[in-house]
């Protein structure tokens, strides 16, 4: 079922529930009457989750409450260039933002956000009695100041995993082929080396049999961050090398010369490692991001691949756009020795947990009705039908709805994956520099991925770069 | 008096909202440009460092290897533009059949935002998926890939604003084609004078002036270019088509760099003002000068 007739679907299903469902209906035409002439305007990136918002949870919010609510969706920079600079102006244009997870440290150390916590225990009047900080998974953690509290309502989280082709996997003719060339069965691999044979297999079984196939993808875009993000988020980790090898207690050193592990030997290995995978992956890996990744996987270009979630959905589920419906499989990515036992101990993270949530600014001239509208779409009763249209989960309920247990067959066991896993992954470390070290280092790394740097190279110059943007930005001393 | 005191009424509206949306931002660029400001560095306040940023920015690699791309880029898309638009225009001053379509297709191009150019351009130039490596594979075994050849994606990039662009220039060079007398080329006919020297001696220096406010609105455009690049190879592979637009933004808006971001973009100001100055003085002061 494609998006569009999902969100159709849901919509309606609600207005006709909506009556029975909501028994507090009368909370919260009661705690909105001091707002009938107040409008919300929120900005968000223009992904599924948040069109959801816009198309169906702000209707239904305003025809219950009264309230206007303006979503504006857009591009992902797009996105942050107006949030950041309206709260930076103080003009208080917006009343809710987007809050990636990567950029909540940011915006806290501007006391950009206002604090939900307090916010309601400051006017309990406002408290709806659906709501409560404790539906939430641990991924709201994230959205948590030093002093607890909540600054953003979790609206989607995601992990990146490793999705794999099933129908290819089972194929006799496939699972014969591959027995007899290395001598093991055709399984999801659990470790790179495994990765990397079931990729050089796929890729040269493309080539055999005159096929668009290839063995894996590679977000390995040269000249957009989504590479940056794919090495220093999904693949560094899997070798060992956390929070993109900066050390926060050691006065972020990133070399380690200086007692980082940013040009560390297990980085280095990460990356020819990473290098090796993009050269045998589609030949438009080079200039894929996310997005195209997941439109690479849809189209049945590769046999596996490091996917994000938020796209997992579409490709499993989604026929009008996705020519592998059904066949899709989930798993954990690939790990060095002794990583999973690190993990499991306590120490780093296995992939990228990813997503956002709405937040406040504190500039916002109408916090209390913000606050009101953050409610509604943070309350168990609402995410079902959110979870089906744009698979995400942000409430712990969520998981044992009869429709999203539906769903997560269909995904291939992707939801159960997330509630029993979510834990080995991990989001962005906890910086307020995020964007600034990214994009001081990035061009660094595209001149690897173009060749013009080797990898040993090219990482020693990123953690003597991103040291000097530290010092530049008086977090290194 | 009175006169005057209209125009300056009929003005006003225009100088206000030019004041306000034009000068005083343009003043408070050059204000930050003389800070140390990041408000997402561990001081976010801004701080006052002098000419620091205009020191940095000599040496700044990164900045110099933009300048460098941008000024190759300006080059050969503006002249490629001129030449092509020219003998469009040429062409469009004689009579053919088919001549008002195929103006209005050609025409088209010029009412596509530069981010929908962009758009376009990525699809049809993406490995494997893309029309033109599909035909440039299958006709002539070339493999084209934006991803990992500089040079493919940097000639992708200047095609792309050749297509883009030159219809600006053939309709600016037709209206001035169309205004030229026809008595001097009547008498240079008559005195036996050859197609070449008919457009060196005639033809070129009667639209110059036009010819220089076309060049004018090129360079100024393509020293700005972001949106198209932005969108067609975000600045890669590596830093090879990082031109000066996309610089600035990446140092203004990701990185949040404002001061040294706004010093950039005031020493892009200034490099362009003193190139059309240039310009102006060899190709419109001496004609001026003979005239006086």
């Amino acid at each position: 079922m494609n998006f569009a007739l999902k969100v159709g679907v849901s919509a309606l299903a609600m207005a006709i529930a909506s009556s029975a469902a909501y028994a507090d209906d009368a909370f919260w035409k009661e705690a909105a009457k001091p707002y009938q002439d107040v409008t919300l305007h929120g900005v968000t990136e223009s992904s599924p989750p948040s069109i959801y918002i816009r198309e169906v949870l702000a209707p239904q919010f305003e025809e219950l409450t009264g309230i206007r609510v303006d979503i504006e969706t857009t591009s992902w920079d797009q996105m942050f260039d107006k949030a950041i600079k309206d709260m930076e102006a103080g003009t208080g244009i917006y009343d809710l933002v987007y809050i990636e997870q990567d950029i909540i440290y940011s915006y806290l150390a501007r006391d950009f956000l206002a604090d939900t916590t307090k916010l309601l225990a400051d006017s309990p009047k406002l408290k709806a009695p659906t709501y409560s900080e404790d539906n939430f998974t641990t991924f709201a953690n994230y959205f948590r100041g030093e002093n607890g509290d909540l600054y953003g309502i979790p609206m989607e989280a995601f992990i990146k995993i490793y999705l794999y082709r099933t129908d290819l996997f089972n194929d006799a003719e496939i699972k014969a082929a591959f027995k007899e060339q290395t001598g093991r069965d055709l399984v999801p691999a659990t470790t790179h080396a495994e990765y990397a044979e079931i990729a050089q297999f796929f890729t040269k079984w493309g080539e055999d049999h005159d096929m668009d196939l290839w063995g894996t993808t590679a977000q390995a875009h040269t000249g957009h961050p989504a590479s940056w993000y794919e090495f220093f988020e999904t693949i560094a980790p899997t070798f060992g090398v956390y929070n993109w090898g900066i050390d926060a207690d050691n006065n972020f050193a990133a070399s380690v010369a200086n007692g980082g592990t940013m040009n560390s030997d297990d980085a280095k290995e990460a990356m020819k490692w990473w290098l090796s995978m993009r050269d045998i992956a589609p030949p438009e890996s080079n200039a894929s991001t996310w997005t195209e990744v997941g439109t690479t996987f849809g189209a049945g270009r590769v046999a596996q691949g490091l996917v994000y979630g938020e796209n997992a959905g579409w490709i499993a589920a989604d026929e009008t756009k996705s020519l592998v419906v059904g066949n899709v499989g989930v798993a954990l990515p690939p790990l060095q020795d002794g990583i999973m036992d690190e993990v499991e101990g306590g120490t780093g993270y296995i992939g990228y947990y990813d997503g956002g949530a709405f937040g406040i600014p504190s500039t916002s001239k109408s916090q209390e009705a913000a606050m009101l509208f953050l409610q509604y779409i943070g309350q168990d009763e609402v995410q079902p039908d959110w979870a089906v249209a744009a698979p995400r989960v942000t409430n712990k309920s969520t998981y044992d709805d009869p429709k999203v247990q539906a769903m997560n067959e269909e995904l291939g066991g992707y939801y159960d994956l997330l509630r029993d896993k979510g834990y080995l992954f991990a989001g962005a470390p906890a910086y307020p520099f995020h964007a600034q070290v990214r994009e001081a280092t990035a061009p660094i790394l595209y001149q690897i991925l173009t060749g013009d740097l080797g990898p040993e190279e090219g990482l020693d110059q990123m953690a003597a770069k991103a040291e000097a943007e530290l010092t530049d930005l008086g977090y290194r001393k | 008096m009175q006169s005057n005191k209209l125009g300056w009424i009929l003005l006003a509206p225009t100088l206000v909202i030019l004041f306000f949306f034009g000068v005083l931002p343009f003043l408070y660029v050059v204000f930050v440009s003389f800070h140390q400001w990041n408000p997402f560095a561990a001081s976010p306040e801004m701080i006052f460092n002098g000419a620091e940023n205009f020191r940095r920015i000599v040496f700044d690699d990164a900045f110099l290897s933009s300048l460098g791309v941008t000024v190759a880029f300006v080059v050969f898309a503006v002249l490629s533009e001129l030449i092509i638009g020219y003998l469009l225009a040429q062409a469009f001053m004689k009579e053919f059949p088919g001549k008002s379509i195929f103006r209005t297709i050609h025409t088209l191009p010029l009412i596509m935002a530069p981010i929908i150019v962009g758009s376009v351009w990525k699809l049809m130039t993406t490995p494997s998926i893309g029309i033109i490596p599909h035909y440039l594979d299958e006709w002539f075994g070339i493999t084209m890939n934006i991803g990992t050849s500089a040079p493919a994606a940097f000639l992708t990039i200047v095609i792309m604003d050749i297509w883009h662009w030159t219809p600006l220039v053939t309709l600016t060079l037709i209206a001035a084609l169309v205004s030229l007398p026809r008595d001097p080329f009547e008498q240079a006919q008559i005195d036996g004078a050859n197609k070449a020297q008919t457009f060196w001696h005639i033809t070129l220096p009667m639209i110059t002036p036009a010819l220089v406010a076309t060049i004018f609105i090129r360079l100024m455009d393509a020293l700005r270019t972001v949106d198209e690049v932005w969108m067609l190879t975000g600045g890669g592979p590596g830093s090879s088509t990082r031109f000066l637009g996309v610089h600035i933004f990446k140092e203004v808006f990701p990185k949040t760099n404002y001061g040294y971001g706004s010093t950039i973009s005031v020493i892009v100001l200034y490099l362009t003002i003193v190139v059309c100055w240039l310009l102006y003085v060899s190709m419109l002061a001496p004609r001026k000068n003979r005239k006086g």
